[in-house]
């Protein structure tokens, strides 16, 4: 279980990162998502021993940090995507194994998951905005 | 609705897996029907037309695919990095939507269940997905990466590799 917590911990990290580096640079967003795989790739397995699946964890965040700034608008929402990436990828660790783009899959669910509750969000503020 | 479902398919590949019905001759073949019918969808669809475009996306996604796939088995870099590489590296080269369909190609060639040859038809399907699916999931981080398991997927369903 510790894996999972330090894995979430390292998700919302490097998202953060992911973020601020689209919002601050004038990075494509493959360059973005590339350098932060990149850096996962190289550090995080020397550090943990755990490390491989933290940096299939951070690359999988990293594509979601490819979002529009539409879909994703602040640093809260991507921390949340982080997480949902996190917990998707320690789940599902036994589902579509080997198959490429199953990081990128997990993102997009992710990402579709907060997209999800932002509109359940919107759709009970509105019906609350009715009702007063 | 019909044009979605190709950008649709890992999902559903995902929901066969766990239901444990991936692998047999049932999932493959309830697959692979479900492609079939994605891909009527998506070349009826009125924003769809036949252009070079198709071409040059699948042999970019190709490129992605194969060289990828060589910096992760041959020269034993790891799937993490080697792909990070080409994309860090492509994105140098390539401008504009090129460099996203080299991505989408880097993630085909993160797969280890395909072969070299499946791994090529793959990887020109993918850039194919690209240009079908131009109007799914626009904006959502992971959509390359669902394409690129789209194709992955459909290539193991037909080759009976699930």
């Amino acid at each position: 279980m510790s894996t999972l917590f330090l894995g979430i911990l390292i998700a919302m990290i490097w998202g953060a990162a992911g973020f601020w580096l689209r919002q601050h640079t004038k990075l494509t967003v493959v360059e973005v998502s590339a350098l932060l795989a990149l850096t996962a790739g190289l550090i995080l397995p020397r550090i943990f021993v755990d490390g491989g699946f933290f940096a299939l964890v951070c690359t999988a965040v990293s594509y979601a940090a490819m979002c529009s700034d539409e879909r994703m608008c602040s640093y809260g929402e991507m921390l949340v995507v982080s997480i949902f990436c996190a917990l998707i990828l320690y789940f599902g660790q036994n589902i579509l194994v080997g198959v490429g783009g199953r990081l990128g899959t997990s993102a997009a669910v992710a990402v579709l998951l907060l997209v999800l509750i932002k509109s359940l969000f919107r759709l009970g503020s509105a019906k609350v905005n009715v009702e007063s | 609705m019909w044009h979605h479902i190709l950008i649709c398919l890992p999902i559903l590949g995902a929901i066969l897996d766990v239901a444990g019905v991936l692998s047999s001759q049932m999932g493959r073949v309830l697959f692979l029907v479900v492609f079939i019918a994605g891909l009527i969808g998506a070349i009826r669809h009125a924003s769809f037309k036949f252009s070079p475009d198709l071409v040059r996306s699948a042999v970019l996604s190709l490129i992605g695919a194969v060289l990828t796939f060589i910096l992760s088995t041959k020269l034993k870099l790891g799937v993490v990095v080697a792909s990070a590489l080409v994309g860090l590296v492509g994105a140098q080269v390539f401008k504009g939507r090129d460099q996203l369909v080299l991505y989408l190609g880097v993630f085909v060639g993160m797969g280890s269940v395909l072969s070299f040859t499946s791994l090529i038809v793959a990887g020109l399907l993918g850039g194919l997905f690209f240009e079908l699916t131009g109007e799914s999931w626009v904006g959502v981080g992971g959509r390359l990466g669902t394409l690129a398991a789209a194709s992955v997927l459909v290539v193991l369903a037909a080759i009976g590799g699930v």
